[in-house]
């Protein structure tokens, strides 16, 4: 993984939107079949970036290079990239059939390698046998699904997806994770995937970018940003973390990382047990530390010893100073 | 009394009212225009010969044939100007462009009169460009005047806002991400015009162009103060033929010419807004 290419460059990029909010310095690079996510609350900038790669956002300074060409000039359509649109973008004259299509007719595709295709990836998003039908005719979440099928079909160089997963239910979105990370590596292709959905951003991303007001906190693996967050946003953000004052500073936890002991005296923190809650195969306990509630994961054998009001202390394993 | 007897009794009488309106107002004079047109002016007996005479006589003939050349080509004219104006308002985002999306639709204020009068004393032989070219040594006869020319500009001038705003308000339902998801996959302006816009706008140009034909069909105003003396447009040869020669019968069957020209319009009209695009079911 050394000598890795770099497919896209973004180059101190600021695009301030006429009322004065956007995105400001924005630096990034992402190698050549890599799938990195954007992650942030909404409004954070996550599909302003996104459009300003797509060609449908000027920037106002900086530069952004694909393959080490600058393509801030070109429209649209002469960009090597496709977009999943956060609103779809499916065309309402057109069958689903001739959604599909438009782009590789564009391309000169012969139609029996259309059609083909067209069945191909229907059946990959499970929607077969739609053709015929009209966006019109299609709920939310199929029409996502059709958007992202339009966008595979293109097999871009750079495929950028925004909340490509948000209106399907629970399983279609893992089946589609799964897909895409298939089709990812079957075809080379490079993603940039935005979403505010953390879990989805740790299983499906090689690197997670996450954003708060129009900047960039923390780019890292999954695991860097899990265990070593730069900043006491990323800690908040990315999964259960507790926040602990202790000698003016900030203590950042997870709750996998605190061991509980009955009684006081025994690790970092006294505590009182506030509540426990049976979660299936383990159990989740909050103490009240002074003002904080904490939460810990904790064992059924010592929850069944543990009753509320009764004094813990709480060793600290891992963890973050701020 | 049943419940949807006593629902049906409540929309007949909620309808009956403007039903009776339109009956005596319009449908009743219409059927006796219609029943007029077949009567001979003396005896009354049923004939042919008011319709024979407009598509006989070589100087009717030619007022329908004028009629239908200049609202054809105002039609024309008129909505492709419209069409690329329209296109131009909904896609350039300038300050010139909003100032004319604000200002094109003033020449729909200025009363018809007036507006004829003011561009009579521009474009007459004799008129405003008329002079200015003598300034400069030139005699610039337009010969708009009396002419199926001038007819023709004057009608723009009333048509070509009153197009553009149905075509405006047509782009306007377009939204900006459907030309997106095109140009995302590689269309440029020229596909996406081709394949988006104009087929997701094309019923309203249809629609605003019936509308244009329609109004020009028995215009009245424009041709008695521009048109020349022969040929005539329809409603000068209607008024010729009603307040001249106090032809009763023709003028009912020149009326009824008339309205089964607009007729023609008016079905495109009611077929292009019945059809149901597959799409919207
Ligand atoms: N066309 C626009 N004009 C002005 N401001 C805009 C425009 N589009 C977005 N913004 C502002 O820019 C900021 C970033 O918006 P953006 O759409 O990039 O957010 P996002 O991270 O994609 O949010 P979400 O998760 O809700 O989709 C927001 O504060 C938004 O109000
Ligand atoms: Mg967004």
């Amino acid at each position: 993984m050394s000598e890795r290419k770099i497919k896209l460059q973004i180059k101190d990029m600021t695009k301030k939107y006429d009322n004065g909010d956007g995105v400001e310095h924005i630096n990034l690079d992402i190698y050549e079949g890599e799938i990195v996510t954007f992650l942030g609350p909404s409004g954070c900038g996550k599909t302003t970036i996104l459009r300003t790669i797509g060609g449908f956002l000027d920037v106002t300074s900086g530069d952004i290079t694909v393959d080490g060409q600058s393509i801030i000039s070109l429209p649209p359509e002469k960009r090597p990239t496709a977009m999943v649109f956060q609103s779809y973008n499916l065309w309402p004259h057109m069958t689903i059939y001739e959604n599909l299509a438009f782009g590789l007719k564009l391309r000169k595709i012969p139609k029996a390698e259309i059609d083909a295709d067209v069945k191909k990836y229907l059946q990959l998003v499970s929607m077969p046998g739609c053709e015929k039908k009209y966006p019109g005719q299609l709920s939310g979440g199929q029409q996502q699904r059709i958007a992202i099928a339009r966008s595979l079909m293109l097999k871009p160089s750079l495929l950028l997806l925004d909340e490509p997963f948000s209106a399907l239910d629970a399983k279609i979105r893992q089946q589609m994770r799964e897909e895409l990370k298939k089709i990812q590596q079957d075809l080379g292709i490079t993603v940039i995937f935005v979403t505010h959905d953390q879990e989805e951003a740790m299983s499906l991303s090689h690197r997670i970018v996450v954003m708060n007001k129009g900047k960039f906190e923390q780019t890292g693996t999954p695991a860097e940003i899990y265990d070593k967050p730069a900043t006491l946003h990323v800690a908040s953000f990315i999964g259960e973390m507790n926040f602990l004052k202790k000698d003016g500073k900030t203590i950042a936890v997870r709750p996998e990382d605190l061991t509980v002991s009955q009684g006081h005296g025994g690790g970092q923190f006294d505590a009182t047990v506030r509540t426990i809650m049976l979660l299936g195969h383990y159990v989740v306990m909050t103490a009240q530390h002074g003002e904080d509630v904490i939460k810990c994961y904790i064992n059924r054998d010592l929850s069944e010893r543990l009753k509320e009001g009764d004094p813990v202390s709480l060793a600290v394993g891992k963890h973050t100073v701020f | 009394m049943s419940k949807s007897l006593k629902r049906n009794l409540v929309a007949y009488g909620l309808v009956l009212p403007a039903f009776l309106v339109v009956m005596l107002t319009v449908a009743y004079p219409i059927v006796l225009a219609v029943i007029q047109s077949f009567q001979d002016s003396k005896t009354g007996a049923f004939t042919l010969d008011n319709y024979a005479y407009f598509f006989t006589e070589p100087a009717q003939l030619k007022n329908i044939l004028y009629t239908l050349y200049v609202c054809l080509m105002t039609v024309a004219i008129a909505i492709v100007v419209a069409y690329l104006l329209a296109l131009y308002l909904r896609f350039v985002r300038s300050r010139i462009a909003k100032t004319i999306g604000t200002l094109y639709l003033v020449p729909r204020f200025v009363p018809a009169m007036c507006a004829v009068y003011a561009m009579i004393t521009i474009i007459r032989d004799s008129g405003l460009i008329n002079r200015i070219g003598l300034i400069f040594g030139h005699d610039v006869k337009l010969g708009l005047m009396y002419h199926a020319s001038g007819m023709i500009m004057m009608n723009l001038w009333f048509n070509i806002p009153f197009a553009a705003l149905m075509i405006t308000a047509g782009l306007g339902a377009i939204p900006d991400s459907i030309i997106e998801g095109a140009r995302d996959v590689g269309a440029g302006k020229f596909k996406v015009f081709t394949s988006m816009i104009l087929p997701l706008s094309i019923k309203d140009v249809v629609v605003a162009a019936t509308f244009v034909f329609m109004s020009n069909v028995g215009s009245f105003t424009t041709p008695y103060l521009m048109g020349g003396s022969a040929p005539k447009m329809l409603g000068i040869a209607l008024f010729d033929q009603f307040n001249k020669y106090l032809a009763y019968n023709r003028s009912a069957a020149l009326s009824v010419i008339m309205f089964l020209i607009c007729s023609v319009s008016a079905g495109v009209y009611i077929y292009t807004n019945l059809k149901e695009n597959e799409w919207e079911k």
